[in-house]
């Protein structure tokens, strides 16, 4: 719980002809974390893949091209399971065949793409001239005419050049269309005064027949392209709903042969034996031991490394917590995962999490709605980060729901009580937020205090266990000290500053202060000089925590606001106006549930990460990757 | 009897704590905030991390909360 799984360092070692069955026992088993081996020397090379990893691979990525264009993502939930036997025999031929299939489709759908893009292409040119009665073969061919068709702004003005001409001209976008027809002979003079009018020359394409007939024809050939291009694409859906099952298998089974196959380059190797090193989950020791064993006739051993050397490598790092504070993880992994010998903090994250969240949040309707939310999010999501962030959602909106009994709040309304919507109800002693912010304020600094002086403790068990008694006292127990020295000498000097009566020296000051200097000292020991540089941040450490309260009092300000602003303006007016009522109502209530959530997660997590972590907790741990695979479309014999 | 001018200095008190304040966090937050987007092109798995970091300057426009919250429920009650 509060510790990573136990791990045992492996040595699995054996002679060549039985490296395959180790591999394959060791991937079905899917527990031990393989060391990479990267320090060649005389005697030990790193390992060679099996020849079959280069062909599988290609086959992988060929079947991921099928894959691609059948639209298939990899994720996809199927009913039926592929044996590896059903698999292995078949699929360099069923790859073939897919391949032929789907090509084929494919193959059509972009010649019919391009068909239609030729088409449409056409029609974009003729567009522009489609009014005039022209023939396309009109256009050229002339050995004394010259033609200019395009794009001009404003009307044509030529007439001071030549009279001698033939002018089509139609409005289009922002200027005219011409064709314009001239002797050969005031062709350049021509080209220079439309060029004045920003010419943007249409090109004719080198087809017969009028424009607007033309026109007809293709977008009646485009439709009958098109309807071809959607039953083809039909095809294609049909062969992707036939072979999805098989394509997700196979893709499945390549990935895992290409690992195996693979394998033997994380081993080191002498010419006729091999040597995996590797971590191993203690509990799982003695199974995976027997079952090489059985494997390999005794031919291949799996030992555990208990040598000095092992215990300081980095361990690979896998938590282990009982369900209900599994989800906490999530905050634990986005950190850094814990040392080997650290503590690991999800457990207090359980109970300190939803705790903050519940007392910044801390209204009844807030509270349900992050507990639906969650609740749907866990019932229909798939994605584990997201659906173990619900899960932290339904404790914290439950504790939020208490809060809101405790505040007497439901979305900002007061419930319970003479004032309340319910006055009805008999208000048990209830803690208003706006009325006690002082008190609040207190509170959520005594509960810094505690948090903080939980987060020394863990960090003086850490340092006790990694580093010994001396270094733990120096560097955690003196913060405590310093810690608590300084609340009692605040909380006896604070009241008689305000009153202004001056400090007069208590035994209880006096012993308040003795305590910070002797903290100090063992501080100083530890850390040297520098270490006083760090005793501010202790205050606004202290300090930080007030956030609990001014954030929940911050969001309760908004939902009375809301409140107030729909009442005053829409619902008191009553008839039509209820209906904007409510919907500035259900709009203002959305966006605080959202912020409310965004915030209180946040600064909660910022308490946990900021403050707390920085305690006790360095990170850094391995992430324990087991050499293997979790199947989901395929199945061992 | 409250004295109005003394409630209406406490008020904007109040306001000048939160706004300024404000800004000192958005001010930080914005250094952050695009360094933290600039890791994210590179890994996106520091979404969360980022979020974080991008929050810690927050503290600020808190502890300017803190003092509206103190000048309006606590001071202004008792003048």
């Amino acid at each position: 719980m509060f510790k990573p799984q136990e791990m045992s360092k492996v040595i699995i070692a054996g002679t060549k002809d039985y490296m395959k069955a180790a591999i394959d026992v060791l991937y079905a088993h899917d527990v031990v974390h393989i060391t990479e081996f990267s320090e060649e020397s005389e005697d030990f090379k790193i390992g060679t893949p099996y020849p079959e990893a280069t062909k599988l691979s290609e086959q992988a990525i060929s079947l991921r091209s099928i894959a691609n264009y059948l639209n298939i993502k990899g994720k996809e939930d199927v009913s039926t399971k592929y044996t590896v036997d059903s698999l292995e025999t078949t699929f360099n031929e069923k790859i073939e065949r897919l391949n032929f299939e789907v090509s084929k489709v494919i193959q059509k759908i972009s010649e019919l793409d391009s068909q239609i893009k030729d088409f449409t292409d056409k029609n974009k040119q003729l567009d522009p001239i489609k009014s005039f009665d022209i023939p396309l073969e009109m256009y050229r061919g002339y050995e004394s005419i010259a033609v200019f068709v395009g794009l001009i702004k404003g009307q044509l003005s030529i007439d001071n050049i030549t009279t001698d001409y033939y002018l089509e001209s139609t409005p289009y976008s922002r200027g005219n269309v011409i064709a314009l027809f001239v002797p050969k002979a005031f062709e350049t003079e021509v080209f220079t005064a439309l060029q004045e009018q920003n010419l943007a020359a249409i090109s004719i394409p080198e087809i017969e027949g009028v424009p607007k007939e033309l026109i007809s024809e293709f977008d009646v050939k485009v439709s009958g392209l098109e309807s071809e291009r959607e039953t083809t694409r039909a095809d294609l859906k049909k062969l992707q709903q036939e072979y999805i099952d098989y394509i997700l298998a196979l893709d499945e089974y390549l990935l895992i042969e290409t690992q195996k196959a693979e394998a033997p380059l994380n081993f080191a190797t002498t010419k006729n034996t091999f040597i995996v090193e590797g971590w191993i989950p203690t509990k799982r020791l003695e199974q995976v031991q027997g079952d090489i064993d059985d494997t390999t006739n005794g031919q291949c051993v799996l030992g555990i490394d208990k040598s000095e050397a092992a215990a300081v490598e980095k361990v690979p790092i896998a938590l282990e917590n009982p369900i209900p504070t599994k989800p906490y993880e999530v905050f634990i992994k986005a950190f850094s995962l814990p040392k080997f010998n650290e503590i690991d903090p999800t457990t207090f994250m359980f109970f300190w999490y939803p705790f903050f969240f519940g007392l910044m949040l801390g209204d009844i309707g807030y509270g349900i709605t992050v507990v639906a939310i969650s609740a749907i999010v866990r019932w229909k999501i798939k994605s584990r980060g997201l659906r173990a962030l619900a899960g932290v959602g339904i404790y914290a909106g439950v504790v939020s729901i208490v809060f809101g009994f405790i505040y007497n709040e439901f979305f900002g309304v007061e419930v319970f009580g003479e004032r309340g919507l319910l006055s009805f109800i008999y208000a048990y002693p209830t803690i208003p937020r706006f009325d006690n912010v002082l008190n609040l304020l207190i509170v959520t600094m005594v509960l810094g205090i505690i948090h903080l002086s939980l987060g020394y403790v863990v960090g003086f068990k850490n340092e006790y266990t990694q580093h010994g008694l001396k270094h733990a006292v120096y560097t955690k127990l003196s913060w405590l000290l310093i810690l608590y020295g300084g609340v009692i000498a605040i909380v006896i000097i604070l009241p008689q500053l305000t009153r202004g009566s001056g400090i007069s020296f208590s035994s209880g000051l006096v012993a308040g202060l003795a305590l910070a200097v002797i903290g100090v000292i063992f501080l100083i020991l530890g850390e040297g000089v520098i270490g006083i540089a760090e005793l501010p941040s202790l205050l606004s450490n202290v300090l930080s925590y007030t956030r609990l309260v001014s954030i929940g009092v911050a969001s309760a300000g908004i939902a009375l606001a809301v409140n107030k602003l729909s009442d005053a303006l829409f619902i008191s007016k009553g008839g039509f106006f209820l209906i904007l009522g409510a919907l500035m109502l259900i709009a203002g209530h959305a966006i605080n549930t959202a912020l409310g959530i965004l915030d209180s997660g946040l600064q909660s997590l910022r308490l946990h990460y900021v403050e707390f972590f920085t305690k006790f907790y360095r990170g850094g741990g391995l992430k324990y990757k087991p050499f293997g695979f979790e199947r989901k479309y395929t199945e061992e014999k | 009897m409250v004295d109005p001018i003394g409630a209406g200095m406490i008020g904007l008190a109040a306001a000048i704590a939160v706004g300024a304040s404000g800004i000192a966090a958005a001010m930080g937050e914005q250094a952050i905030g695009s360094a933290a987007i600039g890791v994210m092109a590179e890994d996106e798995g520091f979404f969360g991390r980022g979020l974080v970091m991008t929050v810690i300057p927050e503290s600020i426009v808190i502890f300017g909360l803190v003092v509206a919250l103190i000048l309006l429920f606590v001071t202004l009650p008792r003048l």
